[in-house]
């Protein structure tokens, strides 16, 4: 039992964060703090730094690309980027489709696209869920024609984040619908610039525009964008799944914003206030603790070469049950201050103002990436035995 | 960072578990509830046998150098056995604020209790005072000590009481006979013994005061950490236990012409349970190791946020069980209820959720 980290872990974080210091751009660090949305040109710019650096891939294998860091240099890694007010990096290419095409692309896949990935040049988007296939994802419909050298994609994908700014998309499709629903789906890459592909915006509750739907008709995708072989695509996506989840928590984010909020009380009316307002954080920092510590468990046991299996969905029930709490405790705690939607000058407390707008986007995090009761699903068959 | 046990501390789990599993039953414990005495001569020369008297204390003052980390192994499966032997009560927590008071009269009296020969208990408490423990309502002016203790857990048997006092600003530890006290004996939530004191104008000779003034309030206050640090081992022990019977009740226990797991609500319930539980062994590890920390308000911080977390989840999955359980599971012949009982008892006793958010606040640090 040793419950700190080694002097080289010590010495790798303050290098980092001398790093963050000087290399965190002034306006993205300003944007983080005010708790505002990057635009996409912030958001790529934050990228291609973290890629210029090697940094951008740190979960990938070395032979790929990877900076060969442990999973506890990750994990400070990202403590020490979120504590320096800098976002944490769109997940799709990085964290989705790279995995996938180291673990299941071609020669020439790799070649083609993990570059750019790596270099923060290429934006990925998602196309997996569909307006009748969300959670029950197997029954998508999105259909993929073979026509010679190319497939012809018909179709409708939705909530696709990103879509508008992306260059490519990774995708779900149906190949065959004779066999059964989890059998019949393939994974392809598809160009967004491709012809008959068309991106219509979805405004969300913060006010902002981060999903789209997506409408395929008749796209031509060339055949060597099919990832894997014909009718793998179901396995590819529940290979994600369980896929280096020892950030997914967001415990380095959280611990950002429970700080952000702290620094909020001195605003608030009366001593009764402050004092609430103090406890009520402490509830939260206690329970960030737990989440934490179970973090630094699946952590270390990744490092040993253990790394945690579905037991790490619990980090992200957990972890985005605590980012709405937190989210929503900044909008009970403002108050007053937590009204005002689109003013220039917030009444009282900066923190507060983009406060609601956070909460809003926020609910989402319990529904993306596999909703938190979906997740419970497969936990309840895969360890409990139900 | 290492979560790994110590190959010591393994060692020690198996071995209680093994132990408890040959010596102490479900039947053990409701026989063991219904009686006044809880010290069992044969299971307590046992525990004496398997080096768990020597094992909390330091090699100097005697003990084995066991760690809290070890301790805690121990009273996890006390706490999954249910078992009422007064270990803790009798043992560990009057050997630590002896240890932690570090005079030669202290360690004289530890002496005794790490050979066996000692029935000390720890009167800390009063229902005035709650659970600020370094400010007690008991008076001592001049050589009279007078006031109350409440709850003061000694198995029924001990004979003599370590109580906190203060002495003008001052506080004060003090060892004295049971006999020199008014005595009242009852049962706790828990199933285990206790007893309210009432003490008027006690005489209290120079060498019944083992410590006082700031070295008392460090002992003290050590102490009071390191119980809330047993108290978490001894409710994960407990919510393990009935996790898993109510895992193992809802694949077995059909309606509606199927297994009650099968339904989805049941499963959902099931696996917030087991995160909660993997999370409260992640508090457990951490306050196992922190909360014998010497840096105070590292070890106040990591004692309370484990507490008062406790205090919450803790709580709640044993409020799951019994609510899957159904009507069986509020009844005595189950064990469930009774893991319910100890539970909410742990949860309660050296701090609530309140007191422990209160501390956590005001430890700083971070």
């Amino acid at each position: 039992m040793n419950l700190d980290f080694s002097n080289e872990e010590k010495e790798f974080r303050k290098s980092i964060r001398q790093w963050m210091k000087e290399n965190v751009p002034d306006d993205i660090r300003r944007c983080t703090a005010r708790g505002a949305m990057l635009d996409k040109n912030m958001q790529q710019r934050w990228e291609r730094l973290l890629g210029s650096q090697g940094w951008l891939t740190s979960t990938w294998p070395e032979q790929f690309g990877g900076p060969g860091w442990s999973a506890t240099q990750r994990y400070i890694f990202d403590q020490e980027r979120a504590s320096a007010g800098a976002p944490p990096t769109s997940p799709f290419g990085v964290a989705m489709v790279g995995p996938v095409l180291y673990t299941f692309g071609s020669e020439a896949q790799k070649e083609r696209w993990l570059p750019g990935i790596q270099r923060g040049e290429t934006l990925w988007c998602q196309g997996y869920s569909e307006p009748n296939a969300g959670s029950d994802l197997a029954s998508l419909k999105t259909r993929a024609t073979r026509n010679g050298d190319h497939y012809l994609v018909n179709g409708q994908k939705i909530w696709t984040t990103q879509a508008h700014w992306a260059d490519m998309m990774f995708c779900l499709v149906r190949t065959d619908s004779t066999v059964k629903q989890q059998q019949g789906i393939s994974f392809l890459l598809i160009d967004m610039k491709t012809p008959g592909l068309e991106v219509r915006p979805i405004y969300s509750i913060d006010g902002h525009h981060h999903l789209n739907e997506v409408y395929f008709t008749d796209v031509k995708v060339p055949v060597e964008n099919l990832v894997g072989q014909e009718g793998m695509g179901w396995t590819i996506a529940k290979f994600l799944l369980t896929h280096e989840r020892t950030t997914i928590a967001g415990v380095a984010d959280i611990h950002y914003e429970i700080n952000r909020l702290k620094s909020a009380i001195d605003a608030l009316p009366t001593e009764t206030d402050k004092q609430l307002a103090v406890r009520r954080l402490a509830g939260l920092e206690v329970d960030l603790m737990a989440l934490e510590y179970t973090n630094f468990r699946t952590v270390a046991a990744t490092d040993e070469g253990k790394p945690f299996g579905p037991e790490s969905s619990g980090l992200k029930i957990k972890g985005t049950e605590l980012q709405q709490r937190v989210s929503q405790a900044m909008v009970e705690i403002g108050g007053l201050m937590s009204l005002p939607w689109d003013n220039e000058e917030p009444i009282g407390e900066q923190i507060f103002n983009q406060a609601s707008r956070r909460y809003n986007f926020l609910r989402a995090c319990t529904i993306y990436g596999g909703s938190n009761e979906i997740q419970k699903n497969v936990l309840a068959k895969m360890l409990l035995g139900l | 960072m290492d979560f790994k046990l110590p190959e010591n501390t393994t060692m020690i789990a198996d071995t209680a578990r093994r132990y408890l599993k040959d010596n102490y039953s479900f039947d053990t414990y409701i026989a063991q509830l219904n009686e006044s005495n809880h010290l069992e001569a044969n299971r307590w020369q046992a525990m004496n046998d398997l080096g768990w008297f020597g094992l909390p204390f330091a090699e100097s003052v005697g003990g084995y150098g066991g760690s809290l980390l070890d301790v805690c192994a121990i009273v996890q499966e006390l706490g999954a056995a249910l078992c009422l032997d007064p270990f803790v009560d009798l043992i560990v927590s009057p050997g630590k604020l002896l240890e932690f008071a570090n005079t030669p009269t202290s360690l004289s009296l530890l002496d005794r209790i790490i050979a066996g020969e000692a029935r000390v208990a720890c009167g800390l408490y009063d229902r005035h005072a709650g659970y600020h423990v370094l400010n007690p309502s008991l008076r001592l002016n001049g050589e009279r000590l007078s006031g109350q203790k409440h709850v003061v857990s000694d198995g029924g048997v001990a004979d003599t009481v370590l109580v906190s006092a203060m002495s003008g600003d001052e506080l004060v530890i003090v060892a004295l006979p049971f006999d020199a006290c008014d005595v009242e004996r009852y049962r706790l939530l828990d199933g285990s013994r206790a007893a309210s004191l009432t003490l008027d104008d006690v005489l209290i000779t120079d060498e019944m005061v083992l410590c006082r003034g700031d070295a008392a309030k460090q002992a003290v206050s050590a102490w009071f950490d390191y119980l809330c640090a047993l108290d978490c081992a001894r409710m994960y022990g407990a919510c393990r236990e009935l996790y898993q019977a109510t895992l193992e009740y809802a694949r077995t226990r059909k309606q509606f012409g199927t297994t009650i797991g099968s339904f989805q609500v049941i499963q959902h319930y099931l696996v917030d349970a087991f995160i909660d539980l993997q999370q409260l062994e992640s508090m457990l590890l951490m306050v196992s190791v922190k909360g014998e920390s010497e840096c105070n308000s590292e070890r106040i911080r990591a004692t309370s946020a484990a507490k008062a977390y406790y205090a919450s989840q803790a709580v709640g999955i044993a409020q799951q069980g019994i609510q899957i359980h159904g009507g069986v599971g509020v009844t005595e012949e189950l064990n469930i209820g009774h893991y319910f009982r100890l539970i909410t008892h742990a949860s309660l006793s050296n701090g609530n959720r309140e007191h422990h958010i209160t501390r956590f606040c005001q430890a700083g640090g971070e």
